[in-house]
């Protein structure tokens, strides 16, 4: 069966005000990504990735953010990335930081490490609670996140693996 | 994969900065990291002074991402020479240098280059980033810097900041390729804000465009850092055999050999 194979690569990112994640917007990453292609890889890199190239995830909380391309350029991508310095949202450039966690063929991976990695942040945040109302929330939320019951949701919903 | 390193972390005189971009590199996933105290001798007034003390800046060193131990946290030392009497400094006798772990150089010039590469005695030798290389590297001095090894060292924040930088580094960091073939060489941030460190999966990748192969990426990172704490280490002994350090209570002459050089003098 011909298929089209795809890399998603799943990113953290990272701003100098915390404030500003709640003005992440998909679109000004996606311009922000593929104008830093065109930099780094000029021509050639911008017409690679705009193929196949989508963002697919956003979460403005977290600052996770995931990415899709095509199997044979996602390496032009991912070289891309370290060289974006700011976000342009609502007319202001904000200064950040785009870090890659983890590359994945299909979005169930990336989705199974996701949840790993939330969890090992949780277990970070621990040692600085400061009252025991947060203890006792950070310990439920701990508990909360499995797979299991992810997967139940999942198999009901359609996978979009292109 | 192995330990993670950023060797290059500038040193300023603001505690919280300096804090801030040290638990940056730990949730990153670096291991180890190295304060770099930069001395320019060409300026007048420039002395080489003591390093900051590691212990002052944190109570408890943040832990690293992905391990359970907390971060590592050395001192290092960078000289920029021009001229050839500024090399007086990094003799090994030189008092002030013994503080640092590592002692890197800057050279400018082709033969302060060659110089570096063959007597002096320094860890890292640092490649200009910043503007268009004026001497072409030989492959003479690079081959006897990497038997001797020495580790050459390409710093990339300046290729983040600016365009014309990043084609600076990316031609010089290709004529050292071109030379040395990839070997002893380590990629470090320069970094002097939090927002200037990168990943070490992603500097994995930026080697790539540097010029280096797949797996000399990643030794890039993580084993030849170590080599080059290594290095650092074996200056303060005796031919990297005997390591002697001071005990404050017991005022007898005690010898101590660390754990890894005592297994291989055990061996027949």
């Amino acid at each position: 069966m011909v298929r089209f194979k795809s890399r998603y690569l799943l990113c953290e990112v990272c701003f100098a005000d915390p404030r500003s994640r709640q003005c992440l917007e998909e679109r000004a990453v996606f311009s922000a990504v593929r104008d830093a292609i065109a930099r780094a890889h000029g021509d050639y890199g911008a017409a690679c990735c705009a193929v196949s190239f989508t963002v697919k995830y956003l979460n403005a909380y977290t600052g996770i953010l995931l990415l899709r391309c095509r199997k044979e350029h996602y390496r032009l991508l991912w070289s891309a990335l370290p060289f974006i310095i700011h976000l342009e949202s609502r007319g202001q450039r904000q200064p950040c930081r785009i870090s890659s966690i983890h590359v994945g063929g299909t979005i169930r991976t990336c989705q199974r490490f996701l949840i790993r990695y939330n969890r090992q942040q949780l277990l970070r945040m621990l040692p600085g609670c400061q009252s025991e109302e947060e203890r006792e929330s950070v310990h439920r939320a701990v508990l909360s996140c499995s797979l299991k019951q992810l997967e139940e949701e999942g198999s009901s919903r359609d996978e979009d693996s292109d | 994969m192995a330990l993670f390193g950023d060797l290059n972390i500038v040193n300023t005189t603001d505690k919280r900065k300096l804090k801030n971009v040290i638990e940056t590199a730990a949730h990153l996933g670096y291991s180890t990291v190295a304060i770099n105290h930069v001395v320019n001798l060409q300026e007048k007034k420039q002395e080489i002074g003591k390093p900051t003390c590691v212990a002052e800046l944190f109570t408890s060193p943040p832990t690293v991402q992905g391990k359970s131990k907390p971060i590592k946290i050395i001192t290092r030392l960078t000289v920029v020479v021009s001229e050839a009497s500024h090399c007086n400094e990094l003799r090994t006798t030189s008092p002030r240098t013994r503080l640092y772990d590592l002692v890197a150089v800057h050279p400018k010039t082709e033969k302060l280059f060659h110089t570096a590469c063959m007597t002096l005695d320094v860890d890292i030798i640092e490649i200009i980033m910043t503007e268009k290389q004026q001497f072409h590297f030989k492959r003479p001095p690079v081959n006897v810097a990497i038997d001797r090894g020495i580790v050459f060292e390409l710093v990339y924040s300046p290729a983040i900041k600016d365009s014309t930088m990043r084609r600076y580094t990316i031609s010089n960091s290709l004529s050292l390729m071109n030379i040395g073939k990839g070997k002893n060489i380590i990629i470090s941030s320069g970094a002097e804000k939090p927002l200037e460190l990168r990943g070490p999966y992603d500097i994995a990748n930026l080697g790539l465009l540097f010029g280096l192969s797949e797996g000399d990426a990643k030794a890039a990172i993580s084993t030849n850092c170590r080599k080059a704490l290594l290095h650092g280490e074996t200056r303060k002994t005796a031919q990297g055999v005997v390591h002697t350090m001071k005990k404050t209570e017991v005022p007898e002459d005690k010898e101590e050999a660390p754990a890894s050089k005592r297994a291989r003098t055990d061996d027949p």
